[in-house]
């Protein structure tokens, strides 16, 4: 593979027609990190068998999350998609195998690996308002009684479908959105956070 | 110089004076003021005139109710129409004009049409504007500008808008006494509440009440109370937001103005927000709005409800009037006489229909000296353009008995209360009925559909002390309905004082009958009188809903807030039923108007609708092509060099792919990985093809029918192991289609194990095609062998390109040799580069879509939805060599009814004009002759027409009854123009039909 470098993540042109203008003195409202590079993995396999599970830890070295709308977070974050559907998501050039070793240690099961690592891209928003922003577009309740860290949704942010986690302690979300829609969901981002101060970077 | 403000009192900021101005004049008022509260203490009295007979009209109530005072606010971009006065804030430099009266609203020429009353009487409009029927539109603006609604802002609209969605166990629609309870109480237990209300602070009737509670002034336990709310983490309170809608499944909107009250000036500030809420519970405190009286030229100004003219005096420090009469039916309008004459203004005196008068207010007002007279009734008012003077007679409490003799009574403002109305309108909203109370004369919200209940007056407590009970009790059974534990507060102590009841007094009889006296009205804002109801019904008018819209009763902007009872009682009188069985209309939403920019919010310009864009967009925009939307994508339409325009570059890109190398971002075309030891059997029910026989690394052009037997998608499948297929599908129908693959596996066939992963984001595709498309890879250091012999058409290959690894697809959308790279989105526009770089020697040629439309199309390839629509099969498209003879597939079945085996079903033809030069046009009808007499059989039509460059004429693609029958025969294909070019049916492959050129 070439240079990291020469990988884009897509956002590039919104970063640089920003870049002057957030140039706020005060802390802003919204923190938004764009998270680049990073190998994204849809697995789909059976829960219920003891062999893929164990397979599949062996390579990541992590339980998958069994709970609807959970996700665990170690060597990588593990979202579940659905009864018997993954994504996987952890740093690029620690895992350059990744794919292959996944596929590897499930042969010959009913499993799938499929790299989408160019397909999207995660975002980290926190600040004080980050759940403010987030209920502008997005219908679902992010109050900390019902959103707890540690959940996790597929839902609709504006008028783009997303992946929304709530990470550790609780003050920072990861938002996975399709590649093709990043340029206009940063815009969306960008317009519902201008009220508290928003501020773009990359991670 | 404000001669009707008071020395003291009102929550007014008598050290911030605001300037403002209406109809172009200057005033000043206080911070604190309303719009409506500044012009009475300016002693404006006139602030409208009436929809159809330009009465000149005063204010009336000071809220949502208010039918008069309904003006344009601000200029330019951000004007506000058909605002009401009573409820916007006063601001420095306000400005505001009404909308109806020419000259102006003092001397209204139009003030004729009163003269001419009978004339205009229910149904004029219809009646009069009914022929010819083509000119309605001329007439309705000449009607809209002589009733004066308001002007929409012409320019666009500067102002940021959002929306917000939020959930709550408990959301309190309004923040008087006792929604404040509700939500107190609520909150206590634990409870995620969300308090609402319109009007600039909270508290309601509190704010202007006289009251006392616990021992202190209401405003001050007011201000206690919203202290212990504001600091429950627990709790949202958003004041100037109306709750306007309540929809199913308790989901509601708030419509919150953020910036409204401060002016101008204002950029980056939200300035109207939508919350939509989810509750689990709510509570609806919207209170009550009184009703007026019903009598002859009710409508002067200066005549007020009894309730706003408290708030006026208590609220704003504002006295409407120097001497006033009271006419009431019912207990409360005492207190405003007691109001008014703790302000120091002369109280002429309290006109009462009943015989025993007041219960404790009565007591009240006697100790102050003020004159009851009891067993009367206001029959008609003088005075056109201000209240001068009321006559007054003795009742008997018979709705028919003749007035004998009158007393005439001095005064400049009447406050009438003909008792009270519950806002049961977000009740109503929400699916419930409302119920007739014959004890309290009015709607009250009946059983609840939704989880909701009403509190306080507005389910018909009308004592503070009920409203803070009833509060109390609703807020706590709230909490603990969304799971919460009971709690009760100690309820503040108030002095409850005796009252009467109300006595029903719908309309006061004049000297004349009701079609000859003066007007008497039942809705101000649309100039609805007793006689246009009593009209309606003689015209055969019964149902509420009928009359309403044949007298206008309960239109426009207050929804017959005021007039509605009085309108019903008016209409059972007529048709001699009780109030209950002549029922109620509907209310809808919105509760009172809401801009279009809170129910847009941001979902405008830029951010209306997604745009996608490939890995590639960038380039293509530093090449200046212009971008054809497909779907949601963002396509390169073209790609101009200097000045040329779409069909000098189109003929450019053809020749150029056809003759040396072209490249197109295909990234766009849907993608999904099919995996599992069912994905044959699974392929096999949704694509005609035989799939098992496909070879591992080979691909097949694959359609999928509808069950329908109708082309649904189609697109390239590709084997790349045993258990592991590849498929594309059109740019517009990838969701779809994974969508509809997904249904066939999750809910017909769960027994297969098969999964599908959209890899469309994942892959950017960069076709590219030509004779030299070859060397182009080469060049770009391929790391395989690209020749015929080991990579030949239809087949796939892994490979490292310039140091990337990419997935090959040897496959042609333009018949020509071509190759399909697969990339990973994030190395795209760097293979997308050093594919140009290689391609240089080669003059290597960007096409965008129309290019690779034409080349399609000169190959007979079609695109679904362009030379399809949902009713064309695969036969018709000459596509039966596809179907698989041996095993079902969807939609196999539908193919074999009758219909789908007519001769005569339109079939895909090519067609070339016989002058060949003639471009046709797209969607132009085909017919046999020209000269035929009308009905014209129609043949077809014309799916696909573009010049070709390659071949040197125009070309085109059909769909036409019998068409491949029909091979060289002539029809006429109807331009726009109205002329017929003559056009020859042929083949629809014009080029390299032996389909040498994509083996190469």
């Amino acid at each position: 593979m070439p240079d990291p470098i020469l990988h884009s993540h897509g956002l590039e042109p919104f970063l640089s027609s920003i870049s002057s203008a957030t140039d706020c003195a005060e802390q802003p409202g919204i923190r938004i990190g764009i998270e680049p590079g990073l190998c994204h993995i849809n697995l789909r396999g059976d829960p219920g068998s003891v062999e893929f599970i164990d397979a599949v830890n062996s390579v990541l070295q992590q339980d998958l999350p069994l709970a609807a709308n959970t996700m665990t977070t170690g060597n990588n974050r593990i979202y579940w998609l659905g009864p018997n559907e993954w994504l996987i998501i952890s740093s690029l050039e620690k895992d350059k195998d990744r794919v292959t070793n996944l596929r590897e240690s499930v042969r010959g099961q009913h499993a799938c690996v499929t790299d989408l690592s160019g397909g999207q891209l995660a975002l980290r928003i926190n600040g004080p308002h980050a759940r403010d922003v987030l209920a502008k577009g997005c219908t679902l309740d992010f109050h900390p009684s019902v959103f707890h860290s540690g959940h996790c949704a597929q839902s609709g942010l504006a008028k783009t479908g997303v992946l929304i986690g709530l990470l550790d302690d609780g003050s920072e979300f990861e938002i996975v959105v399709r590649r093709s829609f990043v340029d206009y969901l940063a815009h969306w981002l960008q317009h519902a956070a201008e009220e508290f101060g928003v501020e773009f970077s990359v991670i | 110089m404000q001669p009707n403000r008071l020395k003291q009192g009102g929550r007014i900021d008598r050290s911030r004076p605001l300037d403002f101005f209406f109809n172009g004049r200057q005033y000043r008022g206080y911070a604190g003021d309303t719009l409506a509260s500044a012009l009475l203490a300016n002693d404006v009295s006139i602030v409208g005139r009436s929809f159809k007979l330009h009465r000149p009209r005063g204010i009336v109530g000071c809220g949502a109710e208010e039918p008069n005072a309904i003006l344009q606010i601000g200029s330019g971009a951000t004007t506000l129409p058909n605002q009401r006065a009573t409820q916007v804030e006063l601001y420095d430099g306000l400005e505001a004009r009404t909308n109806k009266g020419w000259p102006n609203v003092n001397y209204d020429i139009a003030a004729v049409n009163d003269s001419l009353g009978r004339l205009f009487s229910a149904g004029f409009y219809y009646k009069t504007f009914m022929y010819p029927r083509m000119l309605w539109e001329s007439y309705e603006k000449l009607i809209r500008r002589s009733a004066g609604m308001g002007r929409s802002p012409r320019l666009p609209d500067p102002d940021h808008y959002d929306h917000r969605n939020a959930y709550c166990d408990v959301l309190v629609a309004g923040a008087g006494p006792s929604g404040l309870m509700a939500a107190l109480t609520a909150a206590h237990s634990g409870a995620r509440v969300l308090i609402a209300d319109e009007q600039s602070e909270f508290g309601g009737q509190l704010l202007s009440s006289a009251e006392s509670i616990d021992g202190k002034s209401a405003q001050s336990w007011l201000q206690d109370t919203l202290y212990q709310l504001s600091q429950f983490e627990n709790v949202i309170m958003l004041p100037r937001s109306t709750v306007f809608g309540y929809f199913d499944h308790n989901f509601l909107a708030i419509a919150q103005r953020c910036t409204d009250h401060l002016g101008g000036n204002l950029t980056g500030q939200i300035r109207e927000r939508q919350w939509r809420v989810r509750a689990k519970q709510v509570v609806l405190a919207q209170g009550a709005i009184e009703r007026p009286l019903v009598f002859c030229n009710n409508d002067r100004p200066g005549v007020m409800l009894a309730s706003a003219v408290s708030s006026y005096v208590n609220r704003y420090a504002v006295c409407p009037g120097k001497r006033t009469v009271v006419f009431t039916n019912n207990d409360s309008a005492y207190q405003t006489a007691i109001d008014l004459h703790q302000a120091g203004s002369e109280v002429v005196a309290i006109v009462d229909s009943r015989i025993d008068g007041a219960g404790g207010l009565g007591e009240a007002v006697r100790n102050l000296g003020i004159a009851v007279f009891q067993n009367h009734v206001v029959t008609d008012v003088s005075g056109r353009r201000r209240v001068s003077g009321v006559l007054v007679a003795k009742w008997d409490g018979d709705r028919c008995a003749q007035i004998n003799h009158t007393i005439s009574m001095d005064c400049d403002l009447l406050a009438i209360s003909g008792g009270w109305s519950p806002a049961v309108h977000l009740h109503s909203q929400s699916g419930g009925k409302n119920v007739w109370n014959e004890d309290l004369q009015c709607f009250v919200a009946g059983e609840s559909v939704q989880n909701c209940i009403s509190t306080g007056a507005g389910n018909g407590y009308w004592s503070l002390r009920s409203c803070l009970q009833s509060g109390h009790d609703n807020g706590r059974d709230a909490a603990v309905l969304s799971g919460f534990e009971t709690v009760d507060l100690s309820l503040p102590s108030v002095d409850d004082l005796h009252s009467n009841a109300l006595q029903p007094l719908w309309r006061v009889p004049a000297s004349k009958d009701p079609d000859r006296c003066p007007k008497q009205f039942l809705d101000y804002q649309n100039d609805t009188s007793v006689a246009d109801v009593r009209l309606a019904v003689r015209e055969g008018y019964q149902n509420v809903e009928h009359v309403k819209r044949y007298t206008a009763l309960g239109f426009g902007t207050d929804q017959g807030k005021l007039g509605n009872i009085n309108g019903m009682a008016a209409l059972a009188e007529c048709l001699d039923r009780p109030i209950p069985e002549v029922g109620t209309t509907t209310f809808r939403p919105a509760y009172t108007p809401v801009t279009f920019g809170v129910c847009a919010g941001d979902h405008v310009g830029d951010l209306y609708d997604p745009e996608r864009k490939t890995a590639m967009h960038e380039w293509h925009l530093s090449k200046d092509a212009p971008f054809e939307n497909v779907g949601q994508w963002l396509r390169p339409w073209y790609f101009p060099r200097g000045d040329e325009a779409l069909e000098a570059a189109v003929a450019r890109e053809c020749l150029a792919t056809r003759r040396s190398a072209g490249i197109m971002d295909a990234s766009t075309l849907g993608k999904i990985i099919v995996q599992g030891p069912d994905s044959v059997t699974f392929l096999e029910r949704i694509y005609t093809h035989d799939v098992a026989n496909m070879k591992i690394g080979r691909c097949a052009y694959g359609i999928m029918l509808g069950e329908d037997g109708m082309m649904k998608d189609d697109g390239v499948m590709a084997r790349l192991d045993e258990n592991q297929f590849y498929l594309t599908t059109t740019t517009g129908g990838a969701a779809q289609v994974l969508a509809w693959l997904e249904i066939w596996l999750q809910t017909e066939w769960p027994e297969l194990d098969v999964h599908l992963t959209s890899v469309t984001d994942h892959f950017s595709t960069i076709a590219v095609a030509g004779p030299n498309s070859r060397r182009v890879l080469q060049n770009a250091g391929c790391s395989i062998d690209l020749e015929r012999q080991s990579f030949p058409f239809m087949s796939v290959q892994m490979a490292e390109l310039a140091g990337v690894t990419v997935q090959i697809f040897r496959v042609s959308f333009s018949g020509e040799l071509a190759f399909e790279v697969n990339v990973d989105s994030g190395y795209a526009l760097y293979i997308w580069k050093k594919l140009m770089e290689a391609g240089k020697e080669y003059d290597i040629t960007p096409y965008g879509t129309e290019t690779m439309h034409v080349l399609r199309a000169e190959k007979g390839f079609v695109i679904l939805g362009q030379d399809t629509d949902g009713s064309v099969s695969p036969h018709d498209l000459g596509m039966h060599w596809m179907m698989s003879k041996t095993r079902d597939h969807l939609g196999k079945r539908s193919l074999s009814r009758p219909d789908g085996k007519r001769g005569d079903r339109k079939q895909l033809v090519g067609l070339l004009s016989t002058d060949n030069t003639t471009v046709l046009t797209e969607g132009a009808q085909l017919i046999e002759n020209p000269d035929a007499p009308p009905p014209v059989p129609l043949l077809g039509h014309v799916t696909s027409s573009y010049a070709s460059a390659c071949l040197g004429h125009p070309i085109a693609l059909a769909l036409v009854a019998g068409g491949r029958k029909r091979k060289g025969e002539t029809l006429f294909a109807a331009a726009s123009d109205g002329s017929m070019v003559p056009v020859k049916i042929v083949s629809p492959v014009f080029y390299d039909p032996k389909g040498e050129r994509q083996h190469a």
